[in-house]
């Protein structure tokens, strides 16, 4: 998977638990976790899809609020 | 918290005449052969798929083994959820009535968790890691406590239904009976403490919060159900017990057992429906 691929289909996901993004949302830098698009009930969810992509797990060590600002954030601590 | 009062020194008397040495309530064999039942096979994620039936006897059984390590290690990562939301409580002002019975309540808690956890590190050399994550957030005045003891009240209450048919089934290994039994039997105190807490919050506060906190909470509830479910289907479990592309399975069982699902959280969300929490 190229990281234009990883980048549209973290998209993709998060568009598609928040049918009500606008238009071109989420950007890569656009806040997703003060805009409501990401919450905590539905991280787990992330990761597990994360990890399909990724076809490895997640080092559970890396798993802080942080590293899920962003598709720019998730993208360079998980890929 | 007048009306809890009561219920809160019944149960704390129960407690104490119950009270167990978690270091000698269960005999842990040396060993234990993975060709063994450890899970109810109608509790087993997979049940009624089509990887199920493409399993041998001895790979179900196997499963069953790796279902049981992910089903306590779900539940090690509750009771650390669990005790520390109960140790920030104690004897916070307001809540000096109940801190009798949080001190059983995190007492038998950190004992349910050495029983899942010696049985996760000694058969199977370890605990599945938690993948939540919390992410800081506003509450409104009370919001917090009540969703905090709302999460926990859904929580055990799908827990115990496994852990009641666990505790009967016949099947099973004996170390797995008895970690299920054990856990019931401590887990019927803290539902009924939790049905009663939640009640009581929910009383005392829902007339204050606006419509948009209340919606809100019913929306965090539902999210609260989906994601507790989310565990029951680990892709590290499928992977052990020697599934190919356990994130499909995991995918794929998801989908095909709602009807499961849907069954036991309707019964887990009855006492919340009770209570008027949810419609």
């Amino acid at each position: 998977m190229t990281e234009a691929e990883a980048r549209e289909a973290l998209r993709a996901w998060i568009r598609e638990h928040n049918p009500d993004v606008p238009a071109g949302e989420p950007a890569d830098g656009t806040r997703l976790i003060e805009r409501r698009y990401l919450t905590s009930l539905q991280v787990a969810d992330l990761l597990l899809y994360i990890e399909e992509l990724r076809q490895a797990p997640v080092d559970p060590t890396r798993l802080k609020p942080g590293v899920f600002a962003s598709i720019d954030d998730i993208y360079g601590a998980f890929f | 918290m007048d009306a809890l009062a009561d219920t809160v020194r019944k149960l704390s008397a129960s407690s104490r005449r119950g009270y167990q040495n978690p270091y000698e309530a269960i005999e842990w064999p040396e060993t234990l052969n993975r060709e063994q039942w450890f899970t109810s096979p109608e509790l087993i994620s997979l049940y009624g798929t089509q990887w199920w039936d493409e399993l041998s006897d001895a790979g179900r059984k196997l499963l069953s083994f790796w279902e049981a390590v992910n089903f306590y290690s779900l539940n090690i990562a509750g009771e650390r959820f669990l005790m520390e939301g109960i140790a920030h409580r104690l004897y916070r002002p307001g809540w000096e009535d109940v801190a009798e019975y949080l001190h059983h309540f995190l007492d038998e808690e950190n004992k349910h968790s050495v029983w899942f956890g010696t049985f996760c590190q000694r058969y199977a050399g370890k605990v599945y890691p938690d993948r939540k994550v919390a992410f800081p957030r506003e509450f409104a005045d009370g919001e917090e406590d009540f969703l905090f003891f709302a999460e926990v009240s859904v929580f055990e209450e799908i827990v115990d239904r496994y852990n009641v048919t666990m505790a009967r089934d016949e099947r099973l290994v004996s170390v797995a009976r008895r970690i299920n039994d054990n856990h019931h039997t401590e887990e019927t105190r803290h539902l009924v403490f939790g049905r009663r807490i939640v009640a009581e919050l929910w009383r005392q506060w829902v007339d204050r919060w606006p419509p948009e906190v209340v919606e809100g909470i019913r929306a965090h509830i539902a999210g609260f159900v989906t994601a507790t479910w989310r565990d029951y289907y680990n892709p590290d479990a499928y992977r052990d017990a020697g599934l190919a592309d356990p994130y499909a399975v995991a995918r794929g069982a998801w989908d095909a057992t709602a009807a499961h699902r849907d069954g036991v959280t309707r019964r887990a969300l009855r006492p919340l429906v009770s209570a008027g929490v949810l419609p």
